[in-house]
């Protein structure tokens, strides 16, 4: 009795250590806000006009998707990283859980570029570990290979939004007119860029994915999504919804929303 | 005002306050006690979305690598062993039998995942590689289910034996929880190279 009680004690003692561990991942940042380039990836003007594309993602669907970028993992796999910072920071509404987290571990003289997609409890039906795995692997991947970094987390995130916007998609109340505006016209581009996306894909025959026998729908999500991340469209994509919107009415983030994770989601590395 | 009048307002308002007292700290005990059996559920919850992608698994490695039966047989086996393990009382003897049978499994799956290594063929296959996917996916769930569970049981064994819900925990029957311990190479998720 003594015994295991002295055990017990013993163990209490080393679950005390955890948050202790966990204070490795970063601090969620104040101001807060979703891409977050620690390792200095991104020009800043990539930077701004990811954290636009996404804020805005997040305004009209209440999806958050944060990206972070490190050089160093401290000790832990891309997967527990990212799944700790998606706890810890709460990214997600948590009425939905709908967060996911994209981690970017650069490749370096001396260790492997890693890298993972994590997806909180509520957008694991729609983002599945085994999509989440072929986003990483034919439109992110491909891009961090070549040193282009802003390339594979754009090309992610446009199949990322995809798919979290076809499970929920519930916009925010609406503090003033211009953020409802700003979606509208957000999800118009959005669109016209699928379309154009899918003509595109007619004219070259959809030869540009070969190797894979997946499904059709995630094939032509994947297909539209690598084309949107080819460096042209994706460069005016991302570029043409920032474009107009300069001056007018861009909020920035609003803050995470206390979201949960459950460690689904899938990792790569090259 | 007479002395009995007195006595009696003073033992009413220890009574009423008492009352109070074990009132609050009996159901925080209960609501602790409720979030750790929620965290279990979650960890069989995972633990069970292993096993079944195991059939599954199983059954496009056989097809690939027919000779590999003694390997294929010994997941099966474990598979079996680990999903007939039901845990009712969640004291440290029970999850460290849980996780012993959970631990062979994962063994097994690392060999099964070893030699599937030498078949090109395999790898290719796109059914497999989502497989592995969600295997991989599934190792992290349960990683993070375990850390939750650790958290839960943390808190409510401190609330258990900390001085004075002690003395209620003890009165009650509440006994402290287990933990999943960290065991090196058992519980390391099988290695998904492409």
């Amino acid at each position: 009795m003594t015994h295991s009680r002295l055990a017990g004690y013993c163990m209490a003692a080393a679950m005390l250590l955890l948050p202790v561990l966990c204070q490795a991942i970063p601090q969620r940042p104040e101001p807060q806000r979703l891409v977050n380039d620690y390792a200095r990836l991104f020009s800043p003007e990539e930077t701004a006009r990811l954290e636009y594309v996404l804020t805005v993602f997040d305004d009209s669907t209440s999806n958050q998707i944060t990206v972070v970028t490190t050089n160093n993992l401290e000790g832990h796999t891309a997967a527990e990283y990212a799944t700790m910072i998606g706890i810890e920071w709460g990214v997600g509404a948590s009425e939905y859980d709908n967060g996911i987290v994209i981690v970017v571990k650069p490749k370096t003289a001396d260790s492997g570029g890693q890298v993972n997609i994590s997806v909180g409890y509520g957008l694991e039906g729609a983002i599945p570990d085994a999509y989440a795995k072929r986003i990483i692997d034919n439109e992110m991947i491909p891009h961090f290979a070549d040193g282009d970094y802003f390339g594979g987390v754009a090309a992610g995130c446009s199949v990322l939004m995809k798919l979290a916007s076809g499970e929920i998609s519930e916009p925010r109340e609406q503090k003033d007119g211009s953020l409802a505006i700003a979606a509208v016209i957000f999800l118009t581009l959005f669109a016209i860029f699928f379309f154009s996306a899918i003509a595109g894909r007619r004219n070259n025959g959809g030869g540009n994915n070969g190797g894979n026998s997946g499904g059709p729908d995630l094939m032509d999500a994947v297909i539209i999504g690598s084309l949107l991340g080819n460096s042209g469209h994706s460069r005016g994509g991302f570029g043409g919804s920032h474009g107009g919107f300069d001056g007018g009415g861009f909020g920035g983030f609003g803050g995470f929303g206390g979201g949960s994770f459950g460690g689904g989601g899938a990792s790569g590395s090259w | 005002m007479k002395k009995g009048t007195l006595t009696a307002i003073v033992v009413a308002a220890v009574v009423v306050i008492l009352f109070f007292w074990v009132k609050n700290s009996y159901n925080s005990l209960v609501k602790a006690d409720e979030q750790v059996s929620a965290a279990w559920a979650q960890v069989e919850n995972v633990y069970q979305r292993r096993a079944d992608l195991i059939p599954n698994l199983v059954a496009t490695v056989k097809g690939y690598a027919e000779h590999e039966s003694a390997t294929l047989e010994s997941v099966v086996a474990a598979r079996a062993k680990a999903t007939q393990m039901s845990v009712t009382d969640l004291d440290a003897a029970s999850i460290e039998e849980y996780q012993a049978a959970q631990g062979e499994l994962s063994q097994a799956l690392g060999r099964l995942l070893m030699i599937t290594e030498n078949y090109p063929d395999l790898k290719a296959n796109q059914n497999f590689r989502d497989l592995q996917a969600q295997l991989e996916g599934t190792e992290n769930r349960i990683a993070t289910e375990r850390m939750k569970f650790n958290e839960a049981s943390r808190t409510y064994n401190t609330m258990v034996r900390t001085f004075p819900k002690n003395i209620i925990a003890s009165m009650f029957n509440f006994d402290a929880k287990g933990y999943f311990q960290a065991v090196e190479g058992a519980e390391t998720a099988p290695e998904v190279q492409f």
